[in-house]
Formats: C-alpha cells, structure tokens, sequence
C-alpha cells in the first residue's frame, strides 16, 4: 500500500482510538480527521457513513469505505495483516476472535457509553437506578473477561498472543476510571486477571503512541 | 462421535430477536442442526455446562464440529453468523465472497446491528417494559434513539433503492436486523414511520427460509402479538415481573462473587 487511510475520528470519543491502535500496530499510514459531533451528519463524513459517527475511514488503495469500528478493525486485518500479527487464519481461533470481537462491539460499546451518557450529560437528574443499571453492567461484561482469562490461564482472550480482538477493548477500558471514579478502582481489585491483561495491553509500544497522540490531540 | 446423519450443529436458543437470527440463517443455508431450548426465566443460561461455552451467559450459543473431529463453540449472534457462512455458504446466498466490496460492507452493517439496533432497541425496552420504575427519560431517549437508527436503515434502502441492505442479495446483514425491526412496536416505535424499511421487514418475511428459521424454538408471536394491545400489555406484565427477578438474582450473585474475593 502506498497512500494513507483517511481516518474520520473525533478526539474525546473511545471509538475511533480503536481503530487508530489497530492501523498503529499494523504499521499503516493514516490520516487523521477530526470531526466535530455537530459535524456528523452532513458531507464528508455522512457520505462514508450513513450513520453520521466515528469512526470511519476511506481507503485510497482498495477504493474501500467503511464504518462501525468492528467491521473496521476486521476489514484492515484481512486486508492488511499479511503475517497474522493480530490475527489467526487457524479454526477455531480464527471464529472464536469474531465471538470476542462482538462482544466487545456490543457488550463492552454500548454500555460503557450509556453509562459515560448519564455521567456526562445528566448528573443533575434524579436517575439512579438507570446509572446503577449501566455501572453494574460494566461490572458484570468485565467480570466476563476476568473469569475468561482465569479459567483459560492464558494472557490474552484468544490463544496465545495478543490480536485484534484484546486490543479492541483497551479505549474504553481505558474509560474507566472517568466511568466509575471512585468504583473503578475496586473493580480492578475485585477483577485481577483483568487488570493484568489491560496494564499487558496498555504497555504495547502501538498503544502507548495511541494515548500520546490523544493526549496531545486534547491539549491542543 | 456422532454418526454421519446426525446434525454437527447444535444451536442453544430462546424466542428472541437475537436467537432467531441464527436459525433464520441456519434455514436460509439449509443446514441441518439440532435446537436445545434454553429457558432464561430460570437461569440455565448462568449454569456452569452453558458457560463452558459462552463465558458471557446469553443466548445464542452455536457448537459444532469440525471436519477433524474437534469442538467448536461460538458465542453473539453476528459471529455465529459469520462463521455459518464462512464455513457453509460457498454459493453464497446470503454473503458476498471475502475481501469484496459487497463483503465489508455486509460486515458494517452486521455490526451497525449489533453494536447499534440491538443495544439501542433492547434499552428502550427495558425502560418502556421491564424497569422497576418509570423513568421517562430512559424510555424517550432510547426509543428516540432507535427511531434514529431505523432512520438510518430506511433512507439507506430508499436510497439505493435496492431490496436488500447490500444490493440484490439477502445477507446476514438484514437477517440480524428483521426480527428487531419486527418488533419494533414492542419498543414503542411505529414502523409506519419508515416506509421503506416497512417494505424491506415485509419482503423479509415473504422469504421462506424466514418464515421457517422464526419459528425456533417455539412460535414467533411477536407479530401477532403488536396486533392485539390487551394481550401485550398482560404479556409486558409477566416479562416485567421475572426480568426484574433476574436483575436482582444477577446483583446477589455479583455481591456473592465480591464477597468471596475479599476472602480471599
Ligand atoms: N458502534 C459504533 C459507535 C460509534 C460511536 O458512537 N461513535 C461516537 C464517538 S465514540 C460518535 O460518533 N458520536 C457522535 C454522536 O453520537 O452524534 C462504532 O463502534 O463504530
Ligand atoms: N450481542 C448479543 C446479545 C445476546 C443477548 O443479549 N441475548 C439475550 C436474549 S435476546 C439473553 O440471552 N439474555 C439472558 C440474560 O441476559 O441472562 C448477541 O447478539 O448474541
């Protein structure tokens, strides 16, 4: 490949910093456009993805134009992921990573941001039990993995190496602390195994460059 | 061992939007599979047997064997789905050929349904039908939401103005969608509202593999159920009362869990 992917991020979202770990460490050159949410339903991006979020990206090389990160994630690692760095072509290894995968996508995604929703936006009203509701959620999809991993005695979710389907978890665990506050941190203590994968997770060169990179997006 | 006439497949299962997905894709393929029940209101679905092969503990559930002898069990529906016809659906009936254009973008919407409809959808559920108390925010912001998302789906078919999600061809993409888009009255959004996408949902059901794969475990009643507002209401009642059975047994069992960490 010779030109870079066009990435349609935005700089606070978990979203799009999925994709950027994954094209990170795949080595693929990008480029990065941030869009503003009010931005999000009108051209460019609503032309990429009729959905009007991020991420989205337009390869240059294939003519290629996708959206929702986890059909990303899986279009750049068939595409590009040539000596299975991230990946395994083995079965089951090859199916069990789309179960991770999708699991993320829906379990992890939706209400890890239901709950950043209420905490972001509704403090002010009186909606205990829907926060409760999304807290005890991230608790339970985390306590998944923890067990996953414990049972399994291996350091990633899929075999023996770490592939797309670890990575794509890392930005929004990476939220957990503005999730939960005070909770994140007993949950990390209730779920060990888990802990231990992400601090393994969190310490990849690729993503350490990703929280640099974001962390200098935001100060800007 | 199982002999040669025996299904390989077995699908772990409920009468759900979700679980209807696979047996609907399961028929469209033709496959023959074997159908275990899974009975949520009892929790069967947390019990060690069911978690050695889907740690997260919901339905659906796929096992099956492969050519040499070993296991394979899968857990989410859109992955189950990409695996039945990676490995199954060499014709393609219901997919595009790897690394196509059609192929990725079956996968987007795939996901568009699984991270996005579904999460959004089952939300508005709960606060319309199944919470403890009535939070009418909840119940507007995810029934907006899911309204949205429909919207989505009906100016992308208006659009292209083909039948289908991706093109001409029914794919796993509009199977993972249709039983949520049939029961988008159960969410209190109007499927009336999107023409389009009304038209889609009813040449979904036209198709026979549809009207067969519905039917698993037991009778999709949902259809006829939106029909009759008497009937739905005393059908939410019930759902109500054991859903939040269930929301307090998962709390108990996550302090027990706690509790025993700190044993530790
Ligand atoms: N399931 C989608 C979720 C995408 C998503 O919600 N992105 C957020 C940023 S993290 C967004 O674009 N929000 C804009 C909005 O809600 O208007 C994916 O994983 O790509
Ligand atoms: N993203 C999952 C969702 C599965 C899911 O939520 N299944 C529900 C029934 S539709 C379930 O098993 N609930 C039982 C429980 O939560 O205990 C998928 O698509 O497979």
């Amino acid at each position: 490949m010779s030109k870079p992917i066009i990435l349609y991020s935005h700089k606070g979202g978990p979203n799009p910093w999925k994709v950027a770990i994954i094209l990170e460490e795949l080595g693929l050159p990008y480029e990065t456009k941030f869009v503003e949410f009010q931005d999000m339903k009108e051209g460019p991006l609503i032309d990429v993805n009729p959905n009007g979020r991020v991420p989205a990206i337009e390869d240059p090389n294939t003519g290629v134009a996708m959206f929702e990160s986890g059909a990303i994630v899986e279009y750049l690692v068939e595409t590009y992921d040539k000596s299975n760095n991230l990946t395994y072509t083995s079965s089951p290894e090859k199916y069990l990573l789309k179960s991770w995968l999708h699991f993320q996508m829906s379990g992890q995604g939706p209400y890890f941001g239901q709950k950043a929703w209420f905490e972001l936006y509704h403090p002010e009203k009186n909606l205990k039990s829907a926060i409760d509701r999304y807290a005890n959620e991230i608790r339970r999809v985390l306590g998944v993995v923890d067990a996953h991993l414990k049972k399994q005695g291996t350091e990633y979710l899929v075999g023996d190496k770490c592939t797309y389907a670890d990575l794509a978890w890392v930005p929004w665990d990476m939220a957990l602390q503005f999730l939960l506050g005070e909770g994140a941190k007993k949950v990390e203590e209730e779920l060990p195994t888990y802990k231990a994968w992400h601090d393994r997770l969190m310490a990849r060169p690729a993503v350490q460059k990703i929280v640099e990179e974001r962390t200098k997006a935001n100060s800007q | 061992m199982s002999t040669s006439d025996e299904p390989t497949i077995t699908l772990y299962t409920t009468q759900t939007p979700n679980g209807i997905k696979i047996s609907i894709t399961l028929e469209e393929l033709g496959l023959p599979y074997k159908v275990h029940k899974i009975d949520l209101k009892t929790d069967v679905q947390k019990e060690p047997w069911f978690l050695a092969l889907n740690p997260n503990g919901r339905i659906p559930t796929l096992s099956d064997t492969f050519t040499d002898g070993s296991p394979i069990a899968l857990f989410e529906s859109g992955a189950i789905m990409q695996y039945l016809v990676a490995r199954y659906d060499s014709d393609h009936k219901i997919s595009y050929p790897a690394h196509t254009r059609e192929f990725h973008e079956t996968n987007c919407w795939l996901f568009f349904q699984n991270a996005g409809v579904g999460p959004m959808q089952g939300q508005a559920n709960h606060f319309l039908r199944y919470a403890p108390e009535k939070i009418e925010y909840g119940v507007q912001r995810y029934t907006n939401e899911t309204r949205r998302l429909y919207g989505v789906l009906d100016s992308h078919l208006e659009k292209t103005n083909r039948p289908y999600l991706v093109g001409e061809k029914c794919t796993i993409a509009d199977i993972a969608c249709w039983g949520w888009v049939a029961a988008a009255g159960w969410a209190g959004v109007e499927i009336e509202e999107f023409p389009t996408l009304k038209a889609w949902e009813e040449r979904m059901a036209q198709r026979p593999g549809v009207e067969k794969g519905r039917h698993v475990p037991e009778r999709h009643g949902i259809k006829d159920l939106l029909k009759d507002k008497a009937k739905m209401e005393r059908i939410a009642n019930e759902s109500r009362e054991w859903v939040q059975k269930g929301m307090k047994e998962d709390a108990e069992r996550m302090e027990r869990e706690k509790q025993r960490e700190r044993e530790k």
